[in-house]
């Protein structure tokens, strides 16, 4: 068995990272929000991972590896853009928990088929893009590219408890923005929900902006869910 | 609607937040047994964490993969018949490999001495920038940080070498592609000496001497006429290069780095 491989070609890296590129391609462009800069950022990331491939495992998962790169490139050098449209979305942003009160109220399985069955891709679109960048990149690797919590740890350099609270703020933040477009649309009436047009008028008077430093504070872990489980002794949703 | 209290070991708030770990099929084991035993009597929570699934399901239905335009991968494939070869890749170490290769390297090392040819682009750039004497895009030393904020991706802040080496200024230098700074200093001898800060993670500091200077690793290159030392510091890459010899440059790096 040879010891020393022979140098990878180009041919070597396009074959194993570029069967990747639409993934990269629709990550950057929901990352970016600019099909520009998704190029750009896609092309950093290609030239980095070819600098860069002999430090890449053969065998292991290089998609999640040239994600990481992307992730790394994506950071250095768009965050101060990203810093003035976070402290917007921040500041208009409510985070009433949609799918309890779907959960809670008469008729919400009705207002859930109205909502999920009506949503158009344009403002699912729209409203992924209005949510924080960290937010928004752990619903990006979770839903739409089936990275694991551990690789999205791995990827995003973070404990998987930091994952799983991001992932957790951030699709909180996706409903309660797509339910704002479908009471604007009249596909959802607020007049036949008034608890969740309260709750929501409410939450957008409270002070916003300080939630996404407490949401990043928080992070979700197993081992206190444990600790509560064997505890034992909790209440439910008001049920006696 | 009321449930046994034998289902009361969880709390409809506890089990909230892995709602979602259940609907990515991240909840395994005992986790899941529990939280799975707690939706078959909690009406509320099984529809939580069926709109928690549709929710996911039409995202993922009202988002799909971006077509890539055919100019990107164009200029992909240009950029990419532009680069050096790609680097060898290391094999997986196994026994069966790393016997074998042993021997050989003690061979080699026994035949052929110590000598390692090192190349690293940052280096050779920094000597190169050097020996250019390029002119310098801001001279004011007291403007250097205020110059390259917005031109490279990094705060510069001239670091103090020695009480008698000042500052002259800098410019913006390109390091594999990507804008990195050129600072340049003079002692009243005229010997002048230079420092490229850059982002490390975009080129790889490798020279064939190695030290540790308070308490960081220095690789340091000599001669002819001018000696360079590259080391990181607080996430930033460095090249120094002057035309000193190398343990005048090593008190440099070291007042640097104190």
């Amino acid at each position: 068995m040879a010891f020393f491989k022979g140098r990878p070609s180009r041919s070597d890296f396009e074959k194993e990272a570029l069967p990747h590129l639409p993934s990269l391609y629709s990550a950057a462009v929901r990352l970016t929000r600019n099909e520009r800069d998704a190029e750009d950022l896609v092309q950093d990331t290609v030239l980095r991972a070819y600098r860069f491939f002999d430090s890449f495992e053969a065998g292991t998962n290089c998609k999640a590896w040239l994600f990481r790169i992307l992730t790394n490139v994506f950071c250095n050098r768009y965050r101060e853009k990203e810093r003035e449209h976070e402290i917007l979305t921040e500041a208009k942003s409510s985070d009433a928990n949609v799918e309890q009160f779907f959960a809670g109220v008469e008729g919400g399985r009705d207002v859930e088929t109205a909502l999920l069955g009506r949503l158009v891709s344009d403002d699912v679109e729209r409203a992924l893009a209005e949510i924080p960048q960290d937010f928004r990149m752990a619903v990006i690797l979770a839903d739409l590219e089936d990275f694991s919590y551990k690789e999205i740890a791995d990827i995003m350099e973070c404990p998987a408890g930091t994952v799983m609270s991001r992932l957790y703020r951030g699709r909180k933040l996706l409903q309660r923005i797509l339910f704002d477009y479908a009471v604007e649309q009249g596909i959802v009436d607020p007049g036949k929900v008034p608890e969740l047009a309260a709750e929501a008028a409410a939450q957008k008077e409270s002070a916003a902006p300080a939630r996404a430093a407490a949401a990043e504070a928080e992070t979700i872990d197993f081992e206190s869910f444990r600790r509560r489980r064997g505890g034992g002794g909790g209440a439910g949703h008001g049920q006696a | 609607m009321a449930r046994p209290d034998r289902v009361r070991e969880l709390a409809c708030d506890d089990v909230e937040a892995f709602t979602q770990s259940y609907v990515d099929g991240e909840l395994a084991g005992k986790d899941r047994e529990t939280y799975e035993r707690h939706l078959g009597v909690c009406e509320e929570c099984r529809r939580a964490a069926r709109f928690a699934g549709r929710m996911k399901a039409a995202v993922r239905g009202h988002l799909p993969r971006r077509p890539v335009p055919g100019a990107l991968e164009q200029r992909l494939r240009v950029a990419l018949a532009a680069q050096p070869a790609a680097p060898p890749r290391w094999p997986r170490l196994t026994w069966t490999r790393v016997v074998p290769a042993l021997a050989m390297v003690g061979a080699v090392v026994m035949v052929a001495g110590t000598a390692r040819r090192h190349h690293s682009i940052v280096m050779e750039q920094a000597r190169r920038t050097y020996q250019a004497e390029l002119p310098l895009d801001v001279t004011d030393c007291n403007l250097v940080a205020s110059f390259f904020r917005g031109r490279v991706d990094f705060p510069v802040h001239p670091p103090k070498l020695a009480d008698h080496i000042r500052c002259q200024g800098g410019r913006v230098v390109n390091v594999e592609d990507r804008p990195a700074a050129y600072l340049v200093y003079q002692d009243p001898n005229g010997h002048r000496v230079s420092l490229l800060v850059f982002d490390p993670e975009w080129s790889r500091i490798e020279a064939p001497t190695r030290q540790v200077v308070q308490g960081r690793e220095v690789f340091f290159r000599v001669g002819p006429g001018i000696s360079t030392a590259g080391y990181q510091d607080r996430g930033l890459g460095y090249v120094m290069t002057a035309d000193l010899d190398m343990d005048s440059v090593r008190g440099l790096v070291s007042q640097t780095l104190h």
